[in-house]
């Protein structure tokens, strides 16, 4: 469907900082002869200055309260980031060093075995339980304080 | 393009790209400067937005949270405005989701977006008058769809241009064109009616 030319005329009107200076020529132009448009454009007019007759302020007490807000709001995350380096840097030794020692700890559960003339699955099954004992103990710690800085956010928040 | 207006936009897209920084370190002091820079367009925004002084100023603070965790999202090739002005539409919409079924225009019944007067020392006269002239604005314009309202908003009083309100807004441009057309259009007669 075409556009006439007031529905284009007036269409332009609200964007007049983005039409190029033969556009513009064509609208001023159209605006001398056409009464209806003319009498558009001057509604725009003073529905701007309308609006911008209406006074905002946001209140400082707010403004100051929000900033007090998101300052302990960055705190409280920079506290939360700085833990979380610390987990994974504990991880990542913690794996290291499983890598490195489980060879020399199997061997250590072999000769115990060995020694205390048990049955091979015995020695096997407990280090099986040595070796996962600390990795189900860190969870259930992770667990129960990941569960309370959940509520100490939503209490932060509420 | 012309030396000043080039010295201009790269001198924008500096300060840009160090918010950008600043928020991706989560700079309180930043943050302080930028709530002190955008306070009154954002609360003005906001108000028109959900048409209530009160929920404006909860989410006026909502959205200074949501930038300061967020803030690493903002990527300094848009105006700063632009972005903070999207960030405080879509809390503004989810809690809109969350009053259902009421909409936005019936939030405006709950209370006018009562003015804050800024000019320093007006008359009572002036002050009356101006605070009820201001009221019927409010309410011609609290009567138009809110999509068109917002475009209207952030055109004629926060001075975006259209792309910029089609990044706010997620619209595409034709639409934006297309909502501060047809929101002039049931604005205008509204308004000439109120300040008759």
């Amino acid at each position: 469907m075409k556009q006439d030319i007031h529905e284009r005329a007036r269409n332009w009107l609200s964007d007049q900082q983005g039409l190029q200076p033969n556009e513009q020529a064509w609208l001023r132009h159209h605006l001398r002869d056409c009464a209806p448009c003319r009498e558009y454009s001057e509604g725009v007019e003073q529905l701007i200055r309308a609006l911008r007759s209406v006074p905002f302020a946001a209140r400082p007490a707010l403004v100051r309260s929000t900033q007090a807000r998101v300052r302990t709001r960055a705190e409280e995350l920079r506290r939360q980031r700085e833990r979380l380096w610390l987990v994974l840097f504990s991880c990542l030794f913690v794996s290291l060093f499983g890598v490195g020692s489980t060879a020399f700890l199997w061997r250590g559960f072999a000769w115990l075995g060995h020694w205390s003339q048990v049955p091979d699955v015995v020695w096997q099954v407990g280090f099986a339980a040595f070796w996962i004992a600390p990795t189900i103990a860190a969870s259930f710690l992770f667990l129960a304080r990941g569960t309370h800085f959940a509520d100490h956010n939503r209490s932060a928040r509420g | 393009m012309s030396a000043s207006t080039c010295y201009f936009v790269n001198g924008m897209e500096q300060e840009n790209q160090e918010i950008a920084l600043g928020l991706r370190h989560r700079d309180p002091d930043l943050l302080d400067r930028l709530i002190e820079q955008y306070q009154h367009r954002l609360m003005r925004y906001l108000t028109y937005l959900v048409g209530n002084s009160h929920t404006a100023e909860d989410l006026f603070q909502e959205t200074w949270l949501r930038v300061l965790e967020r803030g690493a999202r903002y990527d300094g090739e848009h105006n700063f405005g632009t972005w903070l002005f999207s960030v405080a539409r879509n809390l503004a919409i989810d809690y809109m989701r969350k009053k259902k079924p009421e909409s936005l225009d019936a939030q405006s019944d709950t209370g006018s977006p009562g003015p804050t007067p800024v000019s320093p020392e007006p008359s009572a006269f002036e002050v009356v008058a101006g605070f009820e002239q201001s009221e019927r604005i409010l309410a011609a314009l609290a009567c138009v769809q809110p999509e068109y309202r917002e475009a209207l908003v952030l055109r004629f009083h926060e001075e975006l241009s259209l792309d910029e309100i089609a990044v706010v807004t997620h619209a595409p441009l034709g639409t934006v064109k297309s909502r501060i057309y047809r929101g002039l259009r049931a604005l205008m007669p509204r308004l000439k009616r109120a300040l008759e």
